[in-house]
Formats: C-alpha cells, sequence, structure tokens
C-alpha cells in the first residue's frame, strides 16, 4: 500500500500550490487564480507536477522556507484522473470555490530531508537585541504535550540568546481545560505584571479578540503563536504571529491523502480534537471540504476527543462497532491518531483502515512505523517555539512586522508516511527499534 | 741486520697474532648472539599460549570489575546528585521565596552550584519555576502524574531526543505564592554523564551503555554494531548466544541481576557484560569484541617476539659499531691536536705582538694625558691575583716606589677619603662582580696625596672576563681632575649665590608690589569715606544731626589713614636705621595698666574678654624706651583683637624671668589670642615687611602688612627676640622676650612685720592670678590661701573663723562664674568684722560699681595686672598715714584770654588750627611764614603773644630759622617766648629737630586735640 509513497511537506506556499493546481485542474476554472494556478494547470495535466515555491511577501523563512526545484516528484501510476475531474468538477460548484486538493500529492523532499521537518538545528537569525533582559508571558490552550515541543524551542532559543549574554525570561503556561475565559483571565492578570511582551495561543477568536485590542490599546505588546491565531482580517490588533497558518490546507492534504488511499470511496469518520478549538476545527473543514468533493467518500462519524488519546480510543471503537465497513479515520489532532490506532489494533484490523491524522506523538509516529497508520502530518512545533521567541524579541525592541519579521510566521506542516517515521523516532526520540 | 730482521719478524708475527685475535672475538661474539636470539625465540612462543588463556580469563575479570566500576560511579554520581538537592533545598530561605525574581534567582544559583542542565521545582499545581521560566509542566515531565514518595530516578525522553534523567524528590512544607511546592527535580544529560565516566577511550573496541531492564537505551551513542536508541534485548534476539541464552539475558536485565554473555551479532563475535546501577532501573553494559581480545593478545605476543630479536641484534650491531667508532675517532683526534696545538702557537704569537704594540700605544696615550693606569688580575672565583700599579699613578700621589705604595689594592684604598670609601668601594666591586659585564667603572674620589693633601681624581675602568663572565683583568686609569672639581664647586657655589639673590629680589619685588596693590586700597578705602562723607555733610550742612554722624564717619577714616601713613613712615625709617631707642626710666606696672586702658575701649566695642596678670614680677622700674615698649605690645595687642572674632579671648602676661645678669632684669611679655590664627606658611615670613596673610582686599581686615615687621624690627633694636606659635583656627601666641637695666631697687621684698604670719585669702577663677597673688603675699610674709570659687571663699571665711584663725585680707576677683565678686565681699563681710581689709581684683573700669561695692564692704578696688608694689601700697595702707587725695584732677581746658600766634602757611591749616584754639577760648593771630611771624612778634613786643605755634616746612622762612631769629631777639622775655613745633614732620628726630632749634615742645600735623591741649596747658601753666 504504501509503495513509492514519500513524504510531502506542506508549507503555506505548497499547500497554495496543491489548492491551485486541483482548482485549476477543474473543467470551469475560477478566473484570477494567478500565474500559479497556470504552473498547476500544467502540472496537473499528465503528469502532476508539484512545485515548492517561494510563496508570497514574508512567508520566506531561512531554513524553512522550501527551495525552489527541490521537490518535484512524479506521480505514481493509478492515479485516476478521470475521478479526480469528475471530483473536480464537483469541488468547483462549491460557491466559494473552496479550495481542495486533488490527486496524489506524493511528492517530497529528498531522504536526507526527513532531517528538516522538525528544525531542531534552529539558530538564531543574527539579529542584536537592543536590551539585555526581556521577560514574556506566553499562555497557550492547555497543558499537551504538542505545547512542551513547542516549549523545547522556547527553551533553546532563550538558551542561545543567553549565551549572546541576552537573558530571557518567560513564564509559559495554560490550563488543564482549554477554556476563554480561563485565557481572558490570565492576559489581564499579565497586562499588570510589566512583561515585554504577551504571547498568546488563541482559545476562542470571537472572545479573545477584544481582549488583545483593549491591551494594544493600554499599550501593552501582544502577538499570537503555535497553533491558533486571532488574525488581523478579522480586526485583531495584535502585532504579530508565529505557527501554523495553514490547518485547514493539513486538513484537507491528508484526507486527499487518504482519499487517494482508499481509491475515492468509502465510509470515513472524523475525529476531531476540542470542540471550538480553531486549528482543529479548521482541519476538520478542510477534510470535510475535499471529502464533500467526492461522491463516493462519505462521512459517517465525527467525534470530539477533548484532546484525550483514551477519548479518541474509546470514540473510535464506537465507530467501529456502529460501522462494519467503515474504511478510513481522519484525525485532526495529535491525541486522535494514538486513540484511533489503538482501538483499530485492539480490533485486530490494522492494515484494514486507513488513518491520517497529524502530530508527532511517539506512539503515533511508532503507529506510522508498524503500518498502522498511514500518513502523519508533522509540525515543526521546534521552530514555532524558537521563532516566537525571536519575534517576541524584535516586537520587545518596538520594531514593526516588515522587514525585521513578517506579519505572520509561516511554520511548516510535512506529511510523513510508513518510511519515515523510524528516522522520525530517532530524530524526535532518540528510538531506532525496528 | 739480524737486529732488525728479528724486529721485523716480530712485528709480522704480533701482527698475525692480532689479526687471530680479532677474528675469534668476532666468531665468539656471532654465536653468542645466535644462541641469544633462538633461546629468546622458543621462550616466548611457548609462553604464547598459556599467555593467551591468561589473557582471556583475566580480560574477562577486567570486563566484569570495568563494567562494576562503572556502573558504582554512575549510582553514585546520582546519590551524590540526590544529596546535592537535598543539600540545596535546605539553603531555600524564606526570602528566596519572597517574589518570582528571588525564587528565580535562587534556582539560577543552585544551578549553577549543581552544575546541571536544570533546577526545577514544581508546585502543587505541576506549574514547574526553574532559573529564566516558569511552565505547565504536568504534560511534559510523567512522573509528576502521581504523588512523589521517595527520591525518583527516571529518564525524559524529550521530543528533540536529548535523552536525560531527572532526578527528583519530593518536597514537603515549601509554598511559594500560596501553593505548595511539591518536587524538585534536576534534568541530567546522561550522554555526558557517560561519556565523562568512560576514561580511557578504547577507540572501537570497547563500548559502554545504559540501559533500561526493558532493553531500551538510555543514551544516543552507538553500542558495537547496535545502533543509537536501539533496544538491546532485541537485538540480542537476533543474535547467536553463547553460554547465556536469551531469555537468561532477558531475565537477567528484568530482575536487574549481573550477567556476562557472548554472542555473534550481525557476524560478529562480541562479549557482553552488563551490571545493575543501583537505585534505578538501569543496567550498565559493556560491550568487546572477542576478536579484538584473541588480536591483541596474539599481537601482543608476537610483538614481543619480533621487539625481543630485534633487540639483540641491535644490541650486538650497536656492540660493534661503538667499539669502531671509537678507534677511528682516537686516530683522528690526535691528528686535529696537532694541527690545533700548530694553529694556537701561530696566534698567540701575533696576539702577543699585537698586545705589545697596544701597550706601548697605551702608555704614549697615559703620558700625553697625564692619567696614572692600574691593573688588577682575578681568578675564576673574582679572588685578587695581583694588582699593579703604575709609576705615574704612584708619581700622581707623590709616592716613589713599590716600597712606599707597594701593589696592593689596600695601597689605595686606605688612601681614600673617609666619605667616598665606601661608595667607592662598593663601585669597585659592583664592578668586578657584574658577570654580565655591562658595568663599567667611573668614579670621582678624594685621596690623600703625600705632599698635597686631599685631591680630586676621576679613575675609569673595565674589565675583560671569561665566557662565564668570571673577572680576568681589570684595567682602568686615573686622572687628577683637583682643580677642575674646586673650579666647579666655587661655579656653583656661585651660582647658588645668585639664585638665592635673585629669589630674594623676585620675593622683594613681588612683596612690594603686593604692597602697593594693598596700599592703593587701603588708602583709597578711607579717602574713599573721607571725600565721600565730606561732600555728604555739605550737601546735608543744615542737618546737624546727619552731618555730626558723617563727621563721626570722616574721623574714624582720618584716624585710620593716619595711622596707615605712620606705620608706612616708621616702617622706612626703622629701615633705614633713623630710629633710635631712648631709655628712660620706666614703670612696667604704668605701662601695663596704660596699655590696658588704651585697648580696654576696642576690647568692650569688640566684645572680646581682655586677659591680663603679672608673674613673679621683681623688678617693676626699668630703664627703656617706654615708648617703644608700648609700640610693640600695642602692635601685638592691636594685631590680636584685629584677628580675633567677638567671644575671643585676648591676654598679656608680663613674666619675669631668671637669668639676667647683675643689675638686668629679663621679661617675657606674652601676647595671645583665640583668633583665627596663621598657616605654617606664613608664619615663616610673618616678620617681614610687607607681609599679609591675606590681601586685605580679600581679607576685610585692614593694615599695612608692616605692623609685625616694625615691631620684630623695634624688638631686634632693644635687644631682644620675638616669637610666634600659631595654629589656624585655633590662635596665635607672641611670646618677646626683652632684657632691660634695673633702675631702681627691686620692689622691697621683706615682709610687712603688721601682716606677718597672717592669713590672706586669694579668690579668683583664674588660676594664674591666684598663683601669682599667693606668691607676693607670700613674699611680704603673709600665709595665703586661694580658691577659684567665690561659694568657696566664703565657706573657707566661715571655716577660719571657726578655727579662730581667721583672714587678715582677702584679695578677691570681681567677677567670678559662680559668684559675683561683689556679692562675695557682701557675705564675707556679714561674717567678718569691718576692719579686715577686703580688696577687689579687676580688669576693667570700676567707677560705675564702686559704689554698690564699698557699700557692700570692699576696702580698695586694684586693677589688673595686679604688681608686688601695688599690692604691698594696698595692704600697708590701713597701716600706713594715708596721704592727701589727688587734686590736680578735672582741670578745665580752657585757654580764655590767651593770645597765641600760629605760624602756618597752609590756608586750611590755619583755619583747622583757628578753629580749635578759638574753641578753646584762645585769641589767634595767624602769620603766613617764619618771616611773618618774627616781624610780628618783633612788633608786638613782649607780653602780647603767650604762646606761638609753628609750623616748620614753610616759604620764604622754615620753622627752625625762625625760631631761633626769635630765641635770638634782643629782648629776653620775648625771646623766651614758648615756641610749639606743630609740623607734619612728626619723627622723633624732627621732634628732636624742634628741641634743638630751641622750641619748647613738639606737635604732630595733623592735630591731636587733646594732646595739643594738654600740651598748652604743661606750657602756659
Amino acid at each position: 500500500m504504501s509503495k513509492g509513497r514519500r513524504k510531502k511537506r506542506y508549507g503555506m506556499p505548497s499547500m497554495l500550490a496543491v489548492v491551485a493546481a486541483a482548482i485549476c485542474s477543474c473543467s470551469v476554472g475560477l478566473t484570477g487564480c494567478g500565474s500559479k494556478a497556470e504552473d498547476g494547470a500544467l502540472a496537473a495535466d499528465s503528469e502532476l507536477r508539484i512545485e515548492e515555491q517561494d510563496g508570497q511577501d514574508g512567508d520566506v523563512q531561512q531554513g524553512l522556507a522550501p527551495q525552489e526545484g527541490e521537490a518535484v516528484q512524479s506521480v505514481p501510476a493509478g492515479l485516476d484522473l478521470a475521478a479526480q475531474d469528475a471530483a473536480a468538477a464537483q469541488g468547483a460548484e462549491m460557491a466559494q470555490g473552496m479550495p481542495f486538493a486533488q490527486g496524489v500529492p506524493s511528492g517530497g523532499p529528498a531522504d536526507g530531508d526527513i532531517m528538516t521537518v522538525v528544525n531542531l538545528d534552529h539558530e538564531l537569525d543574527g539579529y542584536q537585541p537592543l536590551k539585555k533582559s526581556y521577560n514574556f508571558y506566553l499562555t497557550y490552550k492547555t497543558v499537551h504535550p504538542w505545547w512542551d515541543a513547542v516549549a523545547l524551542g522556547i527553551e533553546d532559543a532563550a538558551a542561545q540568546y543567553e549565551d549572546m549574554g541576552v537573558v530571557i525570561e518567560y513564564e509559559y503556561l495554560a490550563p488543564d481545560k482549554a477554556s476563554a475565559q480561563d485565557q481572558i483571565r490570565r492576559l489581564n492578570e499579565a497586562a499588570g505584571r510589566g512583561f515585554d511582551v504577551i504571547g498568546v495561543d488563541v482559545a476562542d477568536v470571537e472572545r479573545i479578540t477584544p481582549v488583545i485590542n483593549q491591551l494594544m490599546e493600554e499599550g501593552q505588546k501582544v502577538m499570537t503563536f503555535s497553533s491558533s491565531d486571532a488574525p488581523k482580517e478579522a480586526g485583531c490588533q495584535r502585532i504579530a504571529y508565529v505557527g501554523n497558518t495553514h490547518n485547514y490546507e493539513d486538513g484537507a492534504a491528508l484526507t486527499q491523502i487518504l482519499c487517494e488511499a482508499l481509491g475515492y470511496r468509502g465510509k470515513v469518520a472524523i475525529l476531531v480534537g476540542t470542540k471550538d478549538a480553531p486549528c482543529h476545527e479548521d482541519r476538520a473543514l478542510g477534510a470535510q471540504d475535499v471529502l464533500s468533493a467526492y461522491p463516493d467518500m462519505e462521512v459517517v462519524e465525527i467525534g470530539y476527543d477533548g484532546d484525550s488519546a483514551e477519548a479518541a480510543c474509546q470514540l473510535t471503537e464506537e465507530f467501529l462497532a456502529r460501522h462494519h465497513d467503515l474504511a478510513g479515520i481522519i484525525c485532526c489532532n495529535m491525541s486522535n491518531p494514538v486513540g484511533a490506532a489503538r482501538a483499530v489494533i485492539q480490533a485486530k484490523r490494522e492494515g484494514e483502515i486507513v488513518i491520517v491524522g497529524m502530530d508527532h506523538d511517539q506512539e503515533a509516529l511508532r503507529y506510522l512505523r508498524d503500518g498502522v497508520i498511514y500518513a502523519l502530518g508533522v509540525q515543526d512545533c521546534y521552530s514555532i517555539g524558537f521563532d516566537t521567541v525571536q519575534v517576541a524579541v524584535k516586537i520587545a525592541d518596538g520594531l514593526l512586522p516588515g522587514e525585521a519579521y513578517p506579519e505572520k510566521t509561516e511554520e511548516m506542516t510535512t506529511i510523513i508516511y510508513q518510511d519515515s517515521a523510524a528516522a522520525m523516532l530517532q530524530i524526535l526520540y532518540g528510538e531506532s527499534d525496528r | 741486520m739480524d737486529g732488525s730482521q728479528k724486529d721485523m719478524n716480530g712485528a709480522r708475527q704480533g701482527g698475525i697474532e692480532r689479526r687471530q685475535t680479532v677474528a675469534a672475538a668476532i666468531w665468539g661474539g656471532l654465536v653468542i648472539a645466535g644462541i641469544l636470539l633462538a633461546t629468546t625465540v622458543w621462550a616466548l612462543s611457548s609462553a604464547r599460549a598459556g599467555t593467551d588463556r591468561a589473557v582471556n580469563v583475566v580480560s574477562g575479570f577486567y570486563l566484569e570489575e570495568l563494567a562494576g566500576r562503572r556502573a558504582q560511579v554512575v549510582s553514585e554520581e546520582l546519590r551524590n546528585d540526590l544529596a546535592r538537592m537535598e543539600r540545596a533545598l535546605d539553603t531555600l530561605e524564606a526570602e528566596d521565596l519572597a517574589s518570582q525574581e528571588t525564587l528565580r534567582r535562587f534556582l539560577g544559583r543552585t544551578r549553577k552550584l549543581l552544575g546541571v542542565d536544570k533546577f526545577v521545582l514544581v508546585d502543587e499545581n505541576g506549574i514547574v519555576y526553574t532559573q529564566r521560566s516558569t511552565t505547565s509542566g504536568l504534560s511534559r515531565y510523567s512522573f509528576l502524574a502521581g504523588e512523589l514518595t521517595g527520591p525518583t530516578i527516571s529518564t525524559l525522553n524529550l521530543y528533540g531526543a536529548k535523552k536525560q534523567a531527572v532526578l527528583a524528590i519530593p518536597v514537603e512544607g515549601i509554598f511559594f505564592q500560596g501553593a505548595e511546592i511539591r518536587v524538585c527535580f534536576i534534568h541530567i544529560d546522561i550522554d555526558a554523564m557517560l561519556s565523562s565516566l568512560t576514561l580511557q577511550t578504547s577507540g572501537e573496541e570497547t563500548y559502554y551503555n545504559l540501559y533500561h531492564r526493558s532493553g531500551e537505551g538510555l543514551t544516543n551513542a552507538f553500542f558495537g554494531r547496535l545502533q543509537a536508541g536501539e533496544n538491546l534485548l532485541s537485538a540480542l534476539k537476533d543474535a547467536d548466544m553463547e553460554g547465556l541464552s536469551y531469555s537468561q539475558v532477558e531475565d537477567d536485565f528484568a530482575a536487574g541481576r549481573p550477567g556476562r554473555a557472548t554472542f555473534t551479532y550481525q557476524g560478529i563475535r562480541e562479549e557482553l557484560c552488563y551490571i545493575p546501577v543501583e537505585g534505578t532501573a538501569w543496567m550498565l553494559a559493556v560491550l568487546i569484541r572477542d576478536n579484538v581480545i584473541n588480536s591483541q593478545i596474539s599481537s601482543i605476543s608476537a610483538t614481543m617476539i619480533r621487539h625481543n630479536t630485534i633487540q639483540i641484534v641491535i644490541t650486538v650491531l650497536a656492540m660493534l659499531g661503538v667499539f669502531l667508532v671509537l678507534i677511528h675517532q682516537a686516530r683522528k683526534n690526535a691528528r686535529i691536536l696537532l694541527e690545533q696545538e700548530k694553529a694556537d702557537g701561530d696566534r698567540i704569537r701575533a696576539a702577543l705582538a699585537q698586545v705589545e704594540r697596544e701597550r706601548t700605544d697605551m702608555e704614549n696615550i697615559h703620558k700625553a694625558m697625564g692619567s696614572g693606569r692600574w691593573s688588577m688580575e682575578f681568578d675564576e672565583h673574582a679572588q685578587m691575583l695581583s694588582c699593579t700599579w703604575s709609576s705615574a699613578f704612584r708619581n700622581m700621589l707623590g709616592y716613589e716606589s713599590e716600597v712606599d705604595f707597594p701593589d696592593k689594592l689596600e695601597s689605595w684604598s686606605d688612601l681614600l677619603h673617609e666619605e667616598d670609601r665606601e661608595r667607592i668601594m662598593k663601585e669597585y666591586w659592583d664592578t668586578v662582580r657584574d658577570y654580565t659585564g655591562e658595568k663599567t667603572y667611573d668614579v670621582e674620589y678624594r685621596l690623600l696625596t703625600r705632599q698635597n693633601g686631599w685631591r680630586w681624581f676621576h679613575a675609569a675602568g673595565r674589565l675583560s672576563r671569561r665566557e662565564d663572565g668570571s673577572p680576568i683583568t681589570f684595567v682602568g686609569l686615573f686622572v687628577d681632575i683637583d682643580d677642575e672639581k674646586r673650579l666647579e664647586a666655587q661655579l656653583e657655589a656661585q651660582n647658588i649665590d645668585l639664585q638665592d639673590a635673585l629669589a630674594a629680589a623676585q620675593h622683594a619685588n613681588r612683596a612690594k608690589t603686593t604692597f602697593l596693590n594693598n596700599m592703593s586700597h587701603d588708602i583709597r578705602t578711607p579717602m574713599n569715606a573721607i571725600i565721600g562723607f565730606t561732600s555728604l555733610a555739605a550737601a546735608h550742612i543744615d542737618n546737624t544731626e546727619q552731618v555730626q554722624d558723617y563727621l563721626a564717619k570722616i574721623s574714624t577714616s582720618s584716624n585710620h589713614l593716619l595711622s596707615l601713613i605712620n606705620d608706612v613712615l616708621d616702617m622706612s625709617r626703622i629701615e633705614s636705621g633713623k630710629v633710635k631707642i631712648e631709655e628712660k626710666e620706666t614703670s612696667l606696672p604704668e605701662v601695663m595698666h596704660d596699655l590696658k586702658t588704651i585697648v580696654q575701649a576696642d576690647i568692650t566695642a569688640k566684645r572680646l574678654d581682655l586677659y591680663i596678670d603679672t608673674a613673679d614680677v621683681v623688678n617693676e622700674d626699668v630703664l627703656c624706651d617706654r615708648l617703644r615698649l608700648n609700640q610693640i605690645l600695642l602692635n601685638l595687642l592691636s594685631n590680636a583683637m584685629k584677628f580675633t572674632k567677638p567671644g575671643g579671648l585676648v591676654g598679656l602676661r608680663i613674666q619675669q624671668i631668671a637669668g639676667a645678669p647683675e643689675g638686668y632684669a629679663s621679661y617675657i611679655f606674652q601676647v595671645k589670642d583665640t583668633g583665627i590664627g596663621m598657616s605654617q606658611e606664613f608664619l615663616a615670613h610673618v616678620f617681614e615687611p610687607f607681609e599679609r596673610e591675606r590681601t586685605s582686599t580679600v581679607s576685610g581686615i585692614q593694615g599695612t602688612g608692616l605692623g609685625m615687621a616694625i615691631t620684630k624690627n623695634i624688638v631686634d633694636m632693644m635687644g631682644g627676640r620675638i616669637e610666634v606659635a600659631s595654629e589656624e583656627g585655633k590662635g596665635t601666641t607672641f611670646n618677646v622676650e626683652l632684657q632691660f637695666k634695673t633702675c631702681a631697687a627691686p620692689v622691697r621684698q621683706e615682709v610687712i612685720p603688721q601682716l606677718q604670719e597672717l592669713r590672706a585669702l586669694v579668690a579668683d577663677d583664674d588660676f594664674n592670678t591666684c598663683s601669682s597673688v599667693t606668691k607676693m603675699l607670700t613674699t611680704i610674709g603673709m600665709r595665703p590661701d586661694w580658691t577659684t570659687s567665690g561659694k568657696e571663699a566664703v565657706l573657707r571665711t566661715k571655716l577660719a573663723k571657726e578655727q579662730g584663725d581667721s583672714y587678715a585680707a582677702y584679695i578677691i576677683d570681681w567677677l567670678m562664674p559662680d559668684m559675683n565678686g561683689i556679692e562675695v565681699v557682701r557675705r564675707i563681710r556679714s561674717l567678718i568684722g569691718e576692719d579686715t581689709p577686703i580688696i577687689i581684683l579687676t580688669a576693667y573700669d570700676w567707677s560705675d560699681i564702686e559704689e554698690e561695692a564699698r557699700g557692700a564692704g570692699v576696702t580698695a578696688f586694684c586693677s589688673k595686672p595686679i604688681f608686688l608694689s601695688e599690692l604691698r601700697r594696698l595692704l600697708e595702707a590701713p597701716f600706713t598715714v594715708r596721704g592727701t587725695a589727688d587734686t590736680d584732677q578735672g582741670e578745665e581746658t580752657s585757654f580764655t584770654g590767651k593770645r597765641i600766634l600760629l605760624v602756618e602757611d597752609n590756608e586750611l591749616n590755619q583755619e583747622i588750627a583757628v578753629e580749635i584754639l578759638q574753641e578753646a577760648g584762645a585769641m589767634v593771630d595767624v602769620a603766613d611764614d617764619g618771616a611773618v611771624a618774627v616781624e610780628k612778634l618783633e612788633k608786638a613786643g613782649p607780653g602780647r603773644y603767650d604762646v606761638v605755634l609753628m609750623d616748620i616746612q614753610m616759604p620764604i622762612m622754615d620753622g627752625y630759622e625762625a625760631t631761633r631769629r626769635i630765641r635770638s631777639f634782643a629782648d629776653p622775655a620775648l625771646a623766651a617766648i614758648p615756641i610749639i613745633a606743630m609740623t607734619a614732620n612728626a619723627f622723633d628726630e624732627d621732634r628732636k629737630a624742634a628741641l634743638e632749634a630751641g622750641m619748647n615742645g613738639h606737635i604732630a600735623k595733623p592735630i591731636d586735640i587733646p594732646k595739643l591741649m594738654e600740651l598748652l596747658r604743661k606750657i602756659l601753666r
């Protein structure tokens, strides 16, 4: 099943390319898609060529931006172009031209580039801070291993600054359970304590945006980071965002891969994390949009595990019990794939059910290695943490987004398959069992 | 022929024998070498098999030992870390928990102290506190999930593959921001820990690693063929086990038992040894490749054999080689030596010739320069071997032969001047012992010559040295520089004199400039007042009161200006030697009392305290220039008053001191103040003319800077001494020591019979007064007691009365701090009868209190300072007939009806004089010059004028000439008319000249009205 599969990395630019390619390969093309769409159209003709390239201004980050021409992979045999066309036609009918992925994006970086999925060799960008010490307050959604990975990036950036003689002190705190109310309390409290910059992983865009705006008006410097932004477009005045900007696309891409693996037909369940968590919901939305483009794909279940692997396992057990012909599970957060895989193994149905999911959980990676999980979208949490500190320092120094740092710092998500799982385990956890 | 044949045969025979011996020796050596080689090879190969076995066993033990020790070190390291954490927590103080900042500081400090990656505290909410951060840690640190009951060592499989051991201990009773701290933990980098344990790196042959009992690797290190992070037990599953089975190893791991296994993995046979790490669920494993051990052993054996064989061969070859080289070298050396000797001979001859030439040259130079050569030879230890003085050297010192001046160092050094000897000898030996050879001996000194006494010489020399720097020959020369030296000294002295003269001139010049500047200021200041107030007075002429005020001010300024001028002139006269000391009979008590009277007004005005007393004055009447003595003391007193702030003290004391020759008496006049004092720098110049510590413009205290110079000059002229001691801010003391001829017998020292053996009481708060008066009382035969307290005086009176030994006289100070003198008298008087004399001592004018005092019972007053004669007079008074009271007091100053001829050329002066004299009731005629005066007098005839006031400097005829003419009038009555010089020629010699010209008196201008009146009164009486 995994023959010829290769890691696929999705930075924002690559996702745009995928979506653009999908849209422009529709019989009824959308106008105004620009040159990228044309590239995509050409690529999608007989051989889908997906070229990762530098995206819009500000997207490019040193060491992160995919290099042009680096990852051109040919599409393996078995791509059902007719099905694609049909699906694409259907997708094009969607009122807003919602972008969706098409074809199997089995391109990816060369083997050695697995090392850059998570850029653990991140180094400071050479910016010379104006002050000798900084104090940041960073709050995120909930206590969870995903943010522990972000914490490591923060820690290492702080350590590198300390080697330069610049002390970074910070608080990096979250409630046990995601709560907008709790986040509001934390933000207001932090505002009174004189931090250089306040960073927030937005728990609820609608409720947190006014709080951020108020803090900004009071003269606080507020940024958003890691998993969820409250974007400028939504009226938020936060200074910058560092993190994943493409949750929707991640969900769409993973689903596209699942569809391809299933031959664009079959019943699927969607596991989501916390209700109303923007990143989880966006991925689920991306998944549903893609699925809706394929007439033979059917969403039979959507369940929220509240970021608990146990809950995910239980939900999956229930799905399996209810739908004996369940063909695939789309997992939108870190705990989803762990629970799903456990349940599938318990039911002894590994190999039958295609699981795609998010993140780098050690257990999930083992399941990927063992073939229980089909694909995982690994986010570069480490770089999120690292860049958050770099951007925060510049914000504290009074710099505004522009040359010094982009308004949105894109962090990469890379989709990896079984053949990269062992290497990923080795890289992230020093584990190298066969 | 036979003989030589035989010799040749013998030689040939000897040659053959020698060759045979050599061959035998070579063959013998080769055989021995062969045997050595063969036996070594045999011995080594037989040992090899045994060694293999032994090494195998030993390597097993070694491996176990190695693993055991490493495991022990790991567990000890972990235990130590736990203990250190406990200790670190013990140092946590309450103030460390005061805020996040203090807590972070503590965490940072402790982290550094323990040398760990992180030192962390976790509270009950799972909040993790580190040096730089505060984070939520429940998801990151799994061991925080449950309650920690004891020290826990776990590993952290961190995202990012940094394997770290976490050592955690439970914490109790520490609260931070309301939450209890439950756990303390540290991070240890296991890779780092393990790499620090692997002390000797054995390349690729030996591997160490730490594993969980599950076989999971704890480090990122490779372990033989196992990849980093690979599970050991899983790998063993695939290996061919020997000895122990896989399950046995698995059991050992699970149970934490040590063990040793041999297995083949991926084609390589390896030796594994594992041992549990105490206190953890870890196993320390050591892996060594079997083939490594075997190949090591074989290679060791083979190497040993090879090495031994090579060693023997090399030894034999080396022996032969050495032998050959020695023979060859000996032959070569003999040849070289011969050549060298020949070359040396040539060189030495050439060098000798060169030396001879140079010696002759040197002698010529010495002769030309007049210098004497000397030289000394030294051994390797810098000990002198010989010393040679050249004949020129000897001759310069006046010696003829070696007998007079032997060739030894002492001949010269004994003649060195004492002041030079140490320096020269040191320089000499320093030069000899300076092994660097850099030093040159170059000195000048005095030597005692035979005929010419001490003379200066210049000597210079250098040493030739051996390679090690030790001296060989010290050679130098020696020149007579006495004449140059003397010239130099002379020049230097002249130079110093010139410099001194220049400095003195410059100083004088500066002082004069300063003086002129000050004078300009000091004269302008009063002049300004005079001119200013004069014009003001003119403007307000109708306002009498105001005019009076202006005039008073004008008068003050005028007086000041006058004193200024007087000082300047006085000084100039003293300097030009015009002042003469005129000794007259003088009463010191009078001088002192007059002085007191003079300064009293200023003392009161300046709110100062004046202490004036005497000590041991026996001779009260002396021959001295009273005017000058007065001037000295007045100068010193006014100086003291000038520089003492209100409330301060000014003291004057006269003390007679012993040590004067017969007919003379010595005194010390001490003037003391508690004023601003003088700096030590200024003290050195205080008696120099035109010197003031601060320029008047700055200090605000006016003066000419001449007072002290004048004083000093007068003291000098009087043959006395003046000394000054002063400290800035404390005060100044002047001591003037003068010796006078005594003119009368000393004050009568004999006792007053009526008072003999009677008691007297002295009460004065000043101890010095008490002491002085007590002495005087003893002198006149009384038994004095004294006290510094008024109250005590009353008490003593009471006591004396009770004892029946009452005081016959009281001398009591008017002002005592504890009780007013009058009050003391009143109380004493109430205890004793009316007869006993009570004398009040006072430094003040007592007229104001006289009535009250008499009422209180005071018998008499006595003014301080009290002299013996006065005391005597007062005490004798009750026993002698009292004389009539003074009657000549209070005579009216009126010259009504007197006619005065004023001879004055200056109209203004005329006007002033006329005004003054008319004021006093006199009638005044004015003559414009001497000639007019003579004419007027002649016309008027005798009886018309009572007195003539004669100016001296006048046009047509001066005052002297006019006086002489008048005195030469035929009419004796007219010729005898009193003539008083009234002149601006105010000096003593002017006065004298006036008297010599026949005048009767002299009054200086500007006119001091009382003085004029006094003089007129005297003359007209």
